[in-house]
């Protein structure tokens, strides 16, 4: 590819216009076009239309217009109990892994004999993901019986709650596991924390500044490409996040952990109304895009780039 | 480079085209669709081409089901000993997990390229039947083809739909209540075989005093059929009429239970969730019973780890009808697309009638249905399904025919039973408002579905 | 006054040890415990729960399990998540590097649309458009091939692509611009400049997909047909069957085992991970 401008004379032409950004622009980003075209754009359109249909899979969509909507909107109360579950999910579990990625991230960015056991360790928890044996083991240890009641009760506090019976309590152990799993986020920190300059805190030393004044005058600012990539990545992830709630409590007690992407997936396949998980799908897409375009629109107010 | 992203482009584009004709109005487009469909991909993959049409042709069949570890080992050794045995049939199998199972099966269905032979559940019958997936049997049976002599009547019926068959069951199921040996003759009672439900709350009640083993009471809507049952009728049909009889029965049943000293609480019970076998209150002695399916039996003792005792569900106080049924746990159909469906056929005749099958298959798929045969592998299982055996046998005496299979809307009114007991034991709501918020909202639900 | 500021160090490199010692066990707790269960027998898996260790050591699981189903053991499993997570990782990395770029540093037109059009196929669930593309890839004939798993990873994958636009943007742009006096194109620039310099998104990108491809089994479930091509993700979940009975021990096992690649990779990748810019020789 570098080959262009080492051409001859007389094909500078085609390398000029090939290096014209408008042109290179689209060579870049063509496998995206390409694969987006062939493999999402149609399955996109479809599901779009499934929308405004009647559809069991089974059978041909059968097309009701706005039905599937006004019945979501009106119809449903459900519809909006996971809609309000899942933006509690959201709201608390986002943030408290953002800051708990990044503050082991600082803590893991200093270099020693230990460090790469330590990222190795921290990482280790996300590498098991939502499995089923994650699942048996947060159900032991917030049983009534289980490790976290024992604790408290070992510092003083008699407790005998059963957090996963109760629907003020059981969320929090999904939001915990969330929190647990900072692995991907933390990564992503250590990277962005080691892409900032060293020549920038030598000069700040030079200056005088502490520990603390480095932290909010070259550490954050900096490391802001990276907090607006894992706040977007992280609240896509949230409203998307499925296996806690279908695999450790699936959706119990009465509803207050049901996600709102299980609910659509209970819709699509076990009830056969994928025309009305598509609907469900579509508003998600228009919420977390709107919150995302919101993001964006305020970045250059906080977000630092080179330029 | 180029010329493949060309290909793939075109591909796209084709299947943009030949997608916009699968989403219009033609009746059939799955079907039609589907016999192209098929060719292609067993061309595109290089594989043999099943058609039969020419003599001394290999018969290729597809088949799939959902299992573990044992069931897969067993079900393929079986489908070795048929090749074998027919050297010009080739099975290919295929097999997965549960849930997996029916998103598959969902995929396959829309795009036309279902499995020749289908593994199927008494809750998905239906809706594969009505949308014209499923092949009719009866011609099979009829021509023999499918020998049915030694099944009784009852087996068939209960994979008819509209007097045709469109599966045939490969294993016989029961409700179940299982209980904990040790606890109740430290208590110092005796289950009988079928109890009403006040009697199951005395025994709790003596129970509870005596070993403070808690009970638990079963507020689905397997219950909720038993119960509609016991008066003669059937649930869902009183569902689609608005008719609350059995659902104020049930709810009242689950009210009394839960406020009765002796019932776990619904907080610990929400913990311990009794949909999976693992982590029932049953196992880990928290409870001294337990309600499931006769399958589940086995896996439930080996989990627990201790004697278990099965009963019969509990029945209404004034019941007026045998409340207990036999439910086929799994069965086998044809799928309306394949090329092969005498071929399919023949093997799912070998599958139910062979004993030197079923000595492979040892009664995995629960008791087999034809009676022979049944007879002949139960000397041959370990203990505790031999309790299996007898139970069924026992059930088998008594049953009266099984609900028709579940109407479309079905997981969802399951769902919605779910929550309302929920509701209902954590004293949100009255026992009658439980009962009528049920009943409406289903009744909605199922007039929904059916459109 | 020297060895005060000695002893103060030493102090607080012991805290920080000890801290981050501490917190490591509470994070590694869950994992062991499950490496402890595929010692354990089925059934005392869950009776005993709350024991940290078997009673018995007892490697039984790992020979069941390795055994597999219907004859196909996890040997062949394993062979094929190699072999899809490897290519399907190979692919993502090198196509979203290359996108990555033309957002990152290219101004062209329509760029926002696209862009939008990236987030939008990021945010849709899988579920929903898995039946189209079912039936698509299936007119194309490439169900029950690896083909539906691997091809769409060559065409760049949203994460990463957003992962290497936001590094992109943190590089100066005197570097660009000091190249293009030396007379680099724009793609020169991408291969000389912006790629070593994008290292530790590349390494984080890499991980990332190794680990997500070899953890899926949902495109698995859908397109495999052959149980001979089936991954080991889909494959353990064959062990629990809600209508049967579920063997959690061999679960356990072969559950154990599939983490150890992923582990070997984080391990060997890391260190490059954090190598970062420090190490390349540009100064900011």
């Amino acid at each position: 590819m570098s080959k262009q401008t080492s051409v001859p004379r007389k094909k500078k032409s085609l390398g000029q216009i090939m290096n014209t950004p408008g042109v290179a622009g689209y060579v870049f980003i063509l496998p995206f076009i390409i694969g987006f075209l062939a493999f999402l754009a149609l399955p996109m359109i479809l599901s779009f239309g499934f929308s405004f249909t009647r559809y069991n899979i089974l059978e041909s969509p059968v097309f009701i217009g706005l039905e599937n909507y006004k019945t979501m909107f009106f119809d449903d109360s459900k519809f909006w109990k996971v809609f309000g579950v899942t933006m509690y999910y959201v709201l608390f579990s986002v943030p408290l892994r953002l800051i708990m990625a990044l503050l082991v991230a600082l803590l893991l960015v200093k270099s020693s004999k230990l460090s790469g056991f330590y990222r190795a360790v921290y990482y280790l928890p996300s590498i098991i993901g939502s499995s089923v044996a994650v699942a048996i083991l947060w159900k032991r240890m917030f049983a009534s019986d289980g490790v976290i009641n024992a604790l408290l009760q070992t510092i003083g506090i008699p407790c005998e709650i059963a957090w996963l019976g109760r629907a003020d309590t059981a969320i929090w152990t999904l939001i915990i596991l969330a929190v647990w799993q900072f692995g991907s986020s933390m990564l992503i920190f250590l990277s962005g924390l080691k892409q900032i300059p060293v020549s920038l805190y030598e000069a700040a030393t030079v200056d005088g500044a502490n520990g603390i004044q480095r932290f909010f005058k070259i550490t954050l600012p900096m490391l802001t490409p990276t907090i607006f990539f894992n706040l977007i990545n992280q609240l896509i992830n949230g409203f998307m996040a499925f296996t806690q709630s279908y695999i450790i409590t699936q959706g119990k007690p009465r509803d207050s952990t049901l996600f709102y992407t299980v609910y659509m997936y209970q819709n699509s396949f076990t009830y056969n109304k994928l025309g009305y998980g598509c609907a469900m799908a579509w508003f998600m897409v228009f919420i977390v895009g709107l919150l995302t375009f919101v993001l964006f629109k305020t970045q250059n107010k906080w977000v630092y780039y080179e330029s | 480079m180029k010329k493949q992203i060309a290909a793939v482009s075109m591909a796209a584009v084709l299947a943009a085209v030949s997608l916009s004709g699968c989403g219009g109005s033609s009746k059939t487009p799955n079907n039609d669709a589907g016999s192209t469909q098929t060719d292609q991909t067993t061309a595109a993959s290089g594989q043999e081409s099943s058609q039969t049409g020419s003599s001394g042709d290999k018969v290729t069949l597809n088949l799939c089901w959902w299992g573990n570890q044992t069931r897969n080992d067993v079900t393929k050794k079986a489908v070795d000993l048929y090749m074998s045995q027919n050297p010009n049939v080739e099975i290919k199998v295929e097999f997965t997990d549960w849930s997996g199972y029916w998103d598959k099966l969902s995929a396959m269905a829309a795009g036309g390229n279902l499995p020749d032979i289908i593994q199927q559940d008494y809750s998905y019958i239906n809706q594969y039947q009505k949308s014209g997936q499923l092949a009719d049997l009866t011609p099979f049976i009829e021509s023999g083809v499918i020998d049915t002599s030694k099944i009784p009547d009852s087996i068939i019926e209960s994979g008819s739909i509209d007097g045709k068959c469109y599966a045939l069951s490969l294993g016989s199921n029961a409700p179940i209540m299982a209980y904990d040996k040790a606890i109740v003759e430290e208590a110092g009672v005796t289950i009988p075989e079928q109890m009403t439900i006040s009697e199951l709350y005395d025994i709790s009640q003596q129970i509870y005093e005596k070993t403070g083993a808690k009970t638990y009471f079963d507020g689905g809507l397997n219950m909720m059929q038993i119960i509609a049952r016991s008066g003669g009728s059937h649930l869902f049909d009183e569902l689609n009429a608005n008719d609350d009889t059995s659902s104020k029965v049930h709810f009242a049943n689950v009210d009394r239970f839960s406020k009765a000293e002796f019932s776990i609480s619904p907080d610990l019970l929400a913990e311990k969730n009794p949909d999976v076998v693992e982590t029932k209150p049953l196992i880990d002695g928290t409870t001294w019973n337990d309600f499931s399916f006769s399958n589940q039996f086995i896996s439930i003792s080996n989990t627990a780890g201790r004697e278990l005792g099965i009963a019969m569900y509990p029945t209404a106080d004034n019941a007026s009808n045998q409340s207990m049924y036999l439910k086929p746990s799994q069965f086998f159909s044809i799928a309306e697309t394949s090329q092969n469906k005498e071929e399919a056929a023949k093997f799912i005749n070998w599958f139910t009638n062979s004993v030197e099958c079923n000595e492979i298959l040892m009664a995995e798929r629960g008791i087999p249905v034809n009676t022979e045969v049944a007879e002949a592998i139960k000397p041959k299982v370990d203990e505790v399904s031999q309790v299996v055996f007898d139970y069924i046998a026992a059930v088998g005496q008594v049953a009266t025919p099984i609900d028709e299979p579940d109407p479309a809307g079905k997981g969802e009114v399951e769902a919605l039973g779910k929550t309302t007991v929920e509701d209902l034991r954590y004293g949100d709501v009255t026992a009658e408002e439980a009962a009528a918020n049920f009943v409406a909202e289903s009744n909605r639900i199922l007039t929904e579905a059916a459109k | 006054m020297k060895t005060g500021y000695q002893e103060k160090r030493t102090i607080i490199t012991a805290i920080y040890h000890v801290f981050t010692f501490f917190f490591a066990c509470v994070m590694i707790y869950p994992l062991v415990w499950m490496i402890m269960s595929s010692f354990k027998n089925t059934n005392e898996i869950f009776r005993t729960a709350a024991n940290l260790f078997p009673e018995e050591f007892s490697f039984s699981n790992y020979q069941v399990g390795w055994q597999g189903f219907a004859g196909y053991g996890f040997g062949t499993f394993f062979k094929n998540s190699f072999f899809i997570a490897g290519i399907s990782t190979i692919g993502a990395v090198i196509s979203s590097a290359i996108i990555g770029y033309g957002f990152g540093r290219i101004e062209f037109k329509f760029k926002g649309f696209w862009f939008s059009c990236m987030l939008l196929a990021m945010m849709l669930p899988f579920q929903v458009i898995m039946i189209p593309q079912y039936i698509i890839f299936n007119k194309m004939g490439w169900v029950g091939s690896y083909l539906p798993l691997i091809v769409p990873q060559f065409f760049g994958q949203g994460f990463f692509i957003f992962l290497n636009i936001q590094f992109i943007k943190g590089i100066p742009y005197d570097l660009d611009e000091a190249a293009r006096m030396d007379g680099c194109s724009i793609y020169s620039i991408f291969i000389r400049i912006i790629l070593p310099l994008i290292k530790p998104s590349l390494v984080t990108s890499a991980i990332f997909s190794f680990m997500w491809r070899w953890d899926d089994f949902l495109s698995a479930l859908i397109y495999l047909s052959d149980p001979l091509k089936y991954p080991v993700s889909y494959a353990l979940k064959m062990f629990s069957d809600p209508t049967a009975g579920s063997d959690w021990g061999a679960m356990f096992a072969m559950a154990t085992l599939s983490l150890i690649p992923i582990f070997l990779i984080f391990l060997t990748m890391q260190k490059y991970l954090v190598e970062g810019i420090a190490s390349t020789g540009i100064k900011g």
